[in-house]
C-alpha cells in the first residue's frame, strides 16, 4: 500500500505460522489470503456484494452471507463473514454445531490509522480489507475433515488432487 | 465468559425474550453467543465478548446495557445510597499510600467493623456457581459477586491483619517473597505492583490477594480494597507469574476509573445487608488525575458512505442514545457525541460508525457492488512460472507436495547441516520443528518414506521457499523419484526446461569446491550440476545411500534441486512465442534396450507408427551403452507427448496407447522395452 497510489485492489496469498498445539483444524503453517480496496467511496456494502459473489463462485452454489460484530486491530467497524451451512442450507447440522452458519473470515473497513500509516489521508480514502485461511476454504469444498493431511505427504491423499 | 440468565433478567422489569432468542439478538448485534445450557433452574449463555468490550462488557451490567438496547427494554441502575455510622471514621483504621500513579491511577477504599462472616445466602452462592466461582465466604462472595455484577475486582483485607494500619501500593523489591490465599508462594521482581501493609506484601496488586491478612471466621473488620491498576504492569507480572485470574483478566482489559466508587459502595451495602456490620464514614479515594468523557465529532453522511446503507439521522441518534452517547448538534449533518467513560473502545468517527452499524443491523447492509474503473491486474510472472513448471511435471507424472517449512535437530544432523547456516526457530513448537529448512530435499525425502511401502512409483514435487542464515530465503524446485531413475530424472529435467522454453541446456559433472558438503547427500559419479547457458541453475543426482539409510528409505531414490528464482528470470529472457494448442498435452517416458545397431529413426517410426496423430512428439533423452548393459547393446530413452487436437485424453486413454506402442515395439523380437 505504501508504494502505489489507490485505487488499489490487491490480494496477497502466501504461507504463514502460528506456534500452536496442532489437531484436525489448527496447523504451524498455513496458506491466508489477505485481500485489500482502497477508494474514494468504498463501502461495506461493496464488500459484501464481492464476498458473496466469491464464495458462490467458489462453492459453486447459492448461499447467503452475514456479518455479525468481531473486532481485528486493524479494521474499524470490524466483522466476522459466515455463510450459510453449506451442508445443511441453513436448516442446522452436526457441521454447523446447528446454527446454521460457517465462519469463513475477519474482515472490516480499513482503520483510519492504517490509511495514515500508509501515507494515505483518512479524510479522502476508504475500504474494506479481509483475509481468510485457504486450507478451511479447501477444506469445505473437497470435504477433508482434517488439516493436518496438507502437509502429511501421503500420496494417498495428495494423488486426489 | 459465562452469565446466568436469571441474573440478567434482574437488572429488567420486562421479562427478557427467551434465552435461544436473546442469544441470537447478542450473536447479530454484539458478541457471538457460543452455547446456551439448561443449570438448574437457570440457563447459562457462554458469550464470547470482543476484547476491545472487555472494559465495559466483561459483566453483568455491561451485558444488562447491551440487552437494554436491543431489546428496548430500561435496565435498573441503582444508585446505592450507604448508611455510614459517624460514630467511626474509615481513616481511623486504614492509610492508603499510593507511590506510583502511573501504575495505579485510583485505589478506593472502604471500611466495615463488627461483621459476622460466615455463609452467604443461598441465591447468592447460586449466581456464583452459575458463572463457574467457588463459594468461600460471605465477605469474599460479595467482592467476586460485585466483580461479577460490575467489571470491577475488589479485595478484602482483615483489618486487624494489616501491619500499623497501612495500605501501600508500590513496586516490589526483587526477591521479595509472598504466600498467596492459595498457599502458593511466588518470589517478586521489581516491575511487579504490590500491596503492602507496613511491614510486607500483602497482595500481588490486581491478580492475587496474599495469606496473612486472610478474611476468616473471626474476621472482624473488613477493608475493602477497589483500585485501577495500569494494564501493561498486570499484563506483564501475570505473565512473568505465569498466573491469571479473574482480576488480572479484567486488569488487562482496561477499567474505567470511575468504576471502583461506584463497586465499592454496591459491595460495603451487600456486606452491610449479609453479614452485618457498621460502615466507618468516608470513602478512601486516591484519585489524581480524574477522567472525563471524551467527545468526538461525527459527520452524518460519511455513516451513509463507510456502510454502504442509508440510516435516518434520528436512527442514527437514537442508537448513539441508547447506549448511553449524549448527542450535542453542530450543524445539520455533524453531531458532537460525549463517550461515557466505561466505553473505552471508542475514541474516534470509526468507532461510533460501528455501534451505529451494529445496532441497526448488519444483515441489513445490501450486497451492492462498487462502481469503479476495472483496470486489468499486471501480469504476475512468477505465477505464470509456477503454474507452467508445475503442470508440466503434473503431466509427467509427479505429484505436488506441500511440507512444513521447519527440519528437526535429527534431520540437521543426517543432512549435516551446520547449525550456522541454518536459521534457528526461537521457540519451536516442537522439536521436529526447530529450523527453517535450508532445503526442499530432507521433507521431500521423508514423503518417500512414508509412501514407497505403499507405491511402486513415486514422483513428488514441491515448490517453495528454503532459508538459510543470516535472513535469507529463496525459492526453489525440487522434485524426488523413486527407483533406478537417475537418467529419468535428467530426462526429466531436460523436458521441463525444453518445455519452459530453454534449449541451452547442460549437465556437468560436479567439482566440489574446498569445503563443500554437497556429497554428504548425492551419490559420488551419480550427479551433476544443471546448467543454463554455462549457468549454475541447480543439481540432480541420486541420494547417497547413507543419508537413504538414516531415513530408512529402502528404494534407490534420485533428486532435483534447481533455483527457481534463478530459472524463471532465465526462461523469461529466454521464452519465445509458440502457438499454444487448446489441450494439454501429456508426457509419458519409455526406455527400450535394442541391439546396438538399430537406428534411432527405426524405433520413432515404430512409435510414431502405432500412436498416429495422438502423439505429437518424441524426444531422444538418454543414449546408454557398456557398464551393466549385456554385451551388444544399447539403451534408449524416450519424452513421448501425447495430444490430441479436439479433446483432452484421459489418462487411461494415454496409458492404453503406451500399451499399445509398447507391444508394437516389442513385436521385434531383440527389443526390450524396460519398466
Ligand atoms: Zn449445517
Amino acid at each position: 500500500m505504501e508504494k502505489n497510489n489507490p485505487p488499489l485492489r490487491i490480494i496477497v496469498p502466501g504461507r504463514v505460522f502460528r506456534r500452536e498445539a496442532t489437531d484436525a483444524s489448527h496447523e504451524i503453517n498455513f496458506y491466508h489470503l489477505e485481500g485489500l480496496m482502497i477508494d474514494k467511496d468504498i463501502s461495506a456494502a461493496n464488500f459484501k456484494a464481492i464476498i458473496q459473489d466469491f464464495y458462490r463462485e467458489f462453492f459453486g452454489k447459492p448461499l447467503k452471507i452475514r456479518f455479525i460484530p468481531s473486532f481485528f486491530p486493524f479494521v474499524e467497524p470490524g466483522f466476522q463473514v459466515d455463510i450459510s451451512c453449506l451442508n445443511c442450507q441453513g436448516r442446522g447440522c452436526s457441521a454447523c454445531q446447528q446454527s446454521g452458519w460457517l465462519e469463513m473470515m475477519g474482515a472490516g473497513m480499513v482503520h483510519p490509522n492504517v490509511l495514515k500509516n500508509s501515507g494515505l489521508n483518512p479524510k479522502f480514502w476508504q475500504g474494506f480489507a479481509f483475509g481468510m485461511g485457504i486450507e478451511r476454504l479447501v477444506m469445505m469444498k473437497y470435504k477433508i475433515n482434517d488439516i493436518r493431511l496438507f502437509y502429511g505427504g501421503d500420496l494417498r491423499f495428495l494423488k486426489q488432487f | 465468559m459465562n452469565f446466568s440468565y436469571n441474573w440478567l433478567q434482574s437488572f429488567f422489569k420486562k421479562k427478557l425474550p427467551k434465552p435461544e432468542k436473546l442469544a441470537e439478538l447478542l450473536t447479530m448485534h454484539s458478541f457471538e453467543v457460543a452455547e446456551v445450557k439448561k443449570f438448574n433452574r437457570d440457563w447459562i449463555l457462554d458469550i464470547d465478548i470482543l476484547p476491545n468490550r472487555g472494559p465495559d462488557s466483561f459483566s453483568c451490567l455491561g451485558i444488562a446495557r447491551e440487552i437494554s438496547t436491543l431489546a428496548g427494554f430500561k435496565y435498573i441502575a441503582d444508585k446505592y445510597e450507604l448508611k455510614e455510622d459517624k460514630g467511626i471514621k474509615a481513616r481511623d483504621f486504614i492509610n492508603v499510600e499510593v507511590r506510583d500513579k502511573t501504575a495505579c491511577s485510583r485505589y478506593t477504599a472502604r471500611v466495615i467493623t463488627e461483621v459476622k462472616v460466615g455463609f452467604s445466602p443461598k441465591w447468592m452462592r447460586e449466581r456464583l456457581e452459575a458463572c463457574g466461582l467457588k463459594p468461600i465466604n460471605n465477605i469474599v462472595d460479595v467482592a467476586n459477586y460485585v466483580m461479577l455484577e460490575t467489571g470491577q475486582p475488589l479485595h478484602a483485607f482483615d483489618g486487624e491483619k494489616l501491619q500499623d494500619r497501612k495500605i501501600i501500593v508500590r513496586f516490589a523489591k526483587e526477591g521479595e517473597k509472598i504466600i498467596t490465599l492459595d498457599e502458593e508462594r511466588y518470589r517478586l521482581e521489581k516491575e511487579m505492583l504490590v500491596i503492602t501493609d507496613a511491614k510486607k506484601p500483602v497482595a500481588i496488586a490486581g491478580i492475587k490477594g496474599g495469606k496473612p491478612p486472610e478474611i476468616d471466621l473471626k474476621t472482624k473488620i473488613v477493608v475493602l480494597e477497589s483500585a485501577n491498576f495500569n494494564p501493561r504492569v498486570i499484563r506483564r507480572a501475570s505473565k512473568r507469574i505465569d498466573l491469571k485470574t479473574d482480576a488480572s483478566w479484567r486488569f488487562e482489559h482496561g477499567i474505567d476509573p470511575n468504576l471502583t466508587e461506584f463497586a465499592i459502595n454496591r459491595a460495603t451495602l451487600l456486606i452491610q445487608e449479609i453479614a452485618g456490620g457498621r460502615i466507618a464514614q468516608g470513602l478512601i479515594d486516591f484519585y489524581p488525575g480524574k477522567v472525563f468523557p471524551k467527545r468526538v465529532k461525527l459527520d452524518l453522511d460519511y455513516v451513509t458512505s463507510l456502510l454502504g446503507i442509508k440510516i435516518s439521522h434520528q436512527e442514527i441518534i437514537a442508537i448513539l442514545k441508547s447506549l448511553g452517547f449524549k448527542i450535542k448538534h453542530l450543524k445539520s449533518k455533524i453531531i458532537e457525541v460525549e463517550v461515557p467513560t466505561f466505553r473505552l473502545d471508542v475514541s474516534i468517527p470509526e468507532d461510533l460508525i460501528e455501534e451505529i452499524g451494529r445496532i441497526h443491523g448488519y444483515q441489513e447492509i445490501p450486497a451492492q457492488f462498487p462502481v469503479a474503473a476495472l483496470i486489468p491486474p499486471k501480469r504476475n510472472l512468477d505465477i505464470f512460472w509456477e503454474n507452467l513448471s508445475g503442470g508440466i511435471l503434473k503431466e509427467a507424472g509427479f505429484t505436488e507436495a506441500y511440507n512444513y517449512s521447519f527440519i528437526s535437530e535429527k534431520d540437521r544432523e543426517i543432512f549435516r547441516y551446520s547449525k550456522r547456516e541454518l536459521m534457528e526457530v526461537e521457540n519451536p513448537t516442537s522439536l521436529d520443528f526447530q529450523y527453517l529448512r535450508p532445503s526442499l530435499i530432507p521433507n521431500l525425502l521423508k514423503n518417500i518414506e512414508k509412501n514407497f511401502r505403499d507405491f511402486a512409483e513415486i514422483k513428488i514435487f514441491e515448490l517453495g521457499k528454503i532459508f538459510h542464515h543470516p535472513k535469507t530465503e529463496k525459492k526453489v524446485l525440487s522434485g524426488v523419484m523413486s527407483g533406478e531413475v537417475f537418467y529419468e530424472t535428467k530426462g526429466t529435467i531436460d523436458l521441463l526446461l525444453n518445455k519452459l522454453g530453454v534449449s541451452n541446456i547442460w549437465f556437468d559433472e560436479y567439482r566440489p569446491k574446498p569445503g563443500e558438503n554437497k556429497l554428504s547427500i548425492w551419490q559420488p559419479k551419480k550427479c551433476a550440476e544443471i546448467k543454463i547457458n554455462h549457468e549454475k541453475i541447480g543439481f540432480l543426482g541420486e541420494i547417497s545411500p547413507k543419508i537413504l539409510d538414516s531415513l530408512k528409505v529402502a528404494i534407490k531414490v534420485s533428486a532435483f534441486d534447481i533455483d527457481f528464482e534463478k530459472l524463471s528470470k532465465l526462461t523469461s529472457e529466454e521464452h519465445e512465442y509458440r502457438p499454444i494448442s487448446r489441450f494439454p498435452s501429456a508426457v509419458r517416458d519409455i526406455a527400450i534396450l535394442v541391439p546396438r545397431e538399430v537406428k534411432v529413426a527405426q524405433v520413432l517410426n515404430k512409435i510414431y507408427d502405432t500412436g498416429k496423430k495422438l502423439v505429437r512428439d518424441v524426444d531422444l533423452f538418454d543414449i546408454y551403452e557398456g557398464g551393466e548393459l549385456p554385451a551388444g547393446k544399447k539403451n534408449l530413452a524416450f519424452h513421448i507427448i501425447y495430444q490430441a487436437e479436439d479433446r483432452t485424453m484421459t489418462s487411461e486413454e494415454i496409458d492404453g496407447l503406451q500399451k499399445k506402442i509398447i507391444s508394437a515395439l516389442e513385436k521385434n523380437r531383440t527389443w526390450q522395452v524396460r519398466q
